[in-house]
């Protein structure tokens, strides 16, 4: 877009006014790396993850996952150049595979992001219950716990008070730097013999390959927030395609490392430790090493960092809502902001009420937080994000061929075939091994509940696109574009809008003047 | 009630997002700065001296009009010829130019004047309505012709427009029965001409970008 337009002979004040702001490759690094909580996947996914399925092909599903997403990757950037609201899966949809199912697409994106957010709940409740009890000798249940960090949430997220950024980047490099040195310090553990078990191939193809994709995907989920960026950075070619290639290629390297040094630390049993441990497991084995204040602060971290994440995520979800609001494709009272504050109130509030629900219903259940919240959740709104990425990666394809013009072959056609066919496996390997992910019987009731869930999300998606199509049409051009839509979602369009077409009620440009 | 004198448009836009009791805006700085972008773009085509067509900006007549906020930005639409995209100009605008430009008309009228508040980290000046009977002007001169079932003049019609788009309506609306309000709409729509509802619309998704990327 911008690498079209001809320098101006003399600096331009708006040229340099508009890209003051412009963004280098570290920059937009750091932010998809600040989605993607490194300690939460590495000390509390990984080891939930091995007790839950008994695999332990982690790292080289880790591996796999960058591979495959780093090809997803060729032609999910090279779109974005190409069209408004980049950053938003079904915005892609909607142009490559159709209006309707880019509206299923966009519900089933709310129903996964809200599934981490409120795992997270779940996790943190959890994870800081036997912590308080040493710390403090305080013995709370998970539940009370969550709802603290939950109100926290709620209310910061309606005052649309973000964690500032020199405070969540200061806790990501402590999170990176905590993750590597705990498992260079498991390499030093006498316990330690090198496993070759996480790194087996073999894995990949083998019962239960389904369910180490789906955790590894849950590791990266936020890598697709990089071309949010693809207006704002220095050179639209180039630094939003390598910001990404980069996060990818680091976050499998750390998560991959991580989880193999864990793990061949972890001694003869380590699924009977994860088990027993639970996320307790990343810090117990690098423990004897490090000394007992190298875990008090990897604990304090450990929370404070999902609280972080929490509260980012919050946000995210609460402007998710906000646009899909102002596109028409939710209710038009959430495309509204607080007018002093600019905050995404009702979206926010949406967020918080979901969380509240299902924290009380598991909290009355008597459900487990960390493998039915936190694991379930999270792993479950891996699999809805695995499904859109793969959606995705054949709107490219739906895309391109309508629009073929100024890229080449291999960004139009060749990655995007690649990539599809290899998304294509990894979803039919997910949905049939849901029972290994989760865990539990074939058949039973939470195998066919997430697949159903989402299917239903996105019939029901596909059916009100078809509303809008008959009785609002201006709306329905608008899907996909987000808050930039000329849809119903702010007040003044959907005054224009009406009830009727506008077009002939539009007055003649001069009879004013 | 005696008619308030009508202000030029932008002007209308700084008293009407300003509370009538407190003197304090009752939008964030970067929504104030995209609606009063858009209100002197707006002014420009009011003086015919722009149109608006497909996003962008056409030079119909280069003379100056003689009000100072007018001319700046047409100068500077002439010095940068390479930038024409509505979309641009009203983020550049935004970036405190418009809100300069507006405050300083302002102050020449003596309608606000100028406040220095001591903080801990130094001194903030704000620009704050003379008189909280002012600032309640045009909005209350627009609430009441549509009470009556008035028709509102292009500019008022421009005036809530952005009202609506900067989300001010949820002050200044609130208290419009909706036989007001059906009436409102079906003005903006019939009478606000083309070009005018656009500007408008890109105004409104400006916000709402801001909204999306954390700058509102």
């Amino acid at each position: 877009m911008s690498a079209t337009t001809t320098k101006p002979p003399h600096p331009s004040e708006l040229s340099t006014a508009l890209a003051r702001d412009r963004l280098g490759v570290a920059a937009v690094v750091f932010f998809v790396m600040s989605a993607a909580a490194p300690l939460t996947v590495v000390a509390g996914v990984v080891p939930t993850g091995l007790a839950v399925t008994g695999l332990t092909g982690i790292s080289i599903a880790f591996v796999a996952v960058a591979v495959v997403l780093a090809v997803f990757a060729v032609g999910y950037v090279t779109m974005a150049r190409h069209i408004a609201n980049a950053g938003a899966f079904y915005a892609y949809i909607a142009q490559g595979l159709g209006r309707p199912i880019g509206v299923g697409a966009s519900w089933v994106a709310l129903v996964a992001y809200n599934m981490f957010q409120i795992a997270a709940y779940g996790g943190f409740g959890a994870i800081a219950s036997p912590l308080f009890a040493d710390w403090f000798g305080i013995d709370l249940p998970w539940w009370i716990l969550a709802l603290v960090v939950w109100a926290l949430t709620a209310v910061l997220g309606v005052l649309d008070v973000s964690v500032n950024g020199k405070v969540l980047g200061t806790l990501l490099v402590a999170e990176i730097v905590l993750v590597a040195v705990f498992s260079f310090a498991d390499l030093g553990s006498p316990s330690f013999a090198p496993s070759a078990a996480p790194l087996d191939p073999g894995s990949l193809v083998g019962a239960g390959s389904g369910a180490l994709l789906v955790m590894a995907v849950t590791g990266f989920v936020g890598f697709e927030q990089s071309v949010v960026f693809s207006e704002e950075s220095r050179d639209p070619r180039r630094t939003v395609a390598r910001a990404t290639y980069i996060a990818i290629a680091l976050i499998a390297v750390l998560y991959g490392f991580a989880a193999w040094a864990m793990i061949s630390a972890a001694g003869g049993d380590v699924l009977g430790r994860a088990a027993a441990e639970g996320p307790e497991l990343f810090f117990n084995v690098a423990a004897d090493r490090l000394g007992s204040t190298a875990l008090h602060l990897g604990h304090a971290l450990f929370l404070t960092s999902l609280f972080a994440a929490m509260i980012s995520f919050h946000n995210i979800i609460a402007r998710y809502t906000f646009s899909l609001g102002r596109e028409g494709v939710l209710p038009r009272a959430f495309g509204r902001t607080v007018p002093g504050t600019g905050a995404p109130k009702n979206g926010s509030l949406l967020q918080s009420a979901l969380g509240l629900i299902v924290i009380v219903v598991y909290a009355v259940a008597g459900w487990d937080p960390l493998v039915q919240l936190f694991f379930w959740g999270g792993t479950g709104g891996g699999i809805g994000v695995l499904l859109l990425i793969t959606l995705t990666s054949i709107a490219v394809l739906g895309y391109f061929a309508k629009h073929p013009e100024g890229e080449d072959a291999w960004h139009r056609i060749g990655a995007p075939v690649l990539g599809t066919v290899l998304l294509l496996a990894m979803s039919y390997l997910a949905i049939s091994n849901i029972a290994t992910l989760f865990g539990v019987e074939p058949g039973s009731r939470p195998t066919w509940m997430v697949p159903l869930a989402f299917a239903v999300v996105t019939v029901a998606g596909v059916l009100w696109a078809l509303v809008l199509r008959s009785s609002r049409p201006q709306v329905y051009a608008g899907i996909g574009l987000g808050a930039r839509s000329s849809g119903i979602g702010g007040s003044f369009s959907a005054a224009i809008a009406g009830d009727v077409g506008t077009g002939d009620t539009r007055p003649d440009q001069e009879n004013y003047r | 009630m005696p008619s308030a004198p009508q202000l030029p448009l932008a002007d209308d836009l700084f008293l009407t997002a300003h509370d009538s009791v407190k003197g304090k805006s009752l939008l964030t700085p970067t929504i104030l700065g995209l609606g009063l972008a858009a209100a002197l773009l707006g002014e420009l085509v009011l003086w015919r001296r722009v149109d608006l067509a497909d996003g962008k900006i056409i030079i119909i007549d280069d003379q100056a009009t003689g009000d100072p906020a007018v001319t700046a930005v047409l100068d500077q639409l002439l010095r940068e010829g390479h930038h024409r995209e509505v979309r641009d100009w009203i983020a550049y605008l935004a970036t405190g130019i418009a809100s300069d430009l507006v405050e300083r008309r302002l102050s020449r009228t003596g309608l606000v004047r100028r406040l220095e508040k001591r903080g801990l980290l130094g001194t903030k000046v704000l620009f704050v309505p003379a008189d909280l009977m002012i600032a309640g002007w045009p909005a209350t001169r627009v609430r009441t012709d549509l009470g009556r079932g008035d028709m509102l003049d292009i500019p008022d019609l421009m005036l809530a427009g952005l009202i609506l788009a900067t989300g001010l309506d949820q002050h200044v609306f609130a208290t419009l029965d909706s036989r007001g309000r059906d009436h409102l709409f079906d003005q903006l729509r019939r009478r606000l001409p083309a070009m005018l509802q656009d500007l408008i619309g890109s105004a409104e998704a400006a916000v709402g970008e801001a909204v999306m990327a954390r700058r509102a």
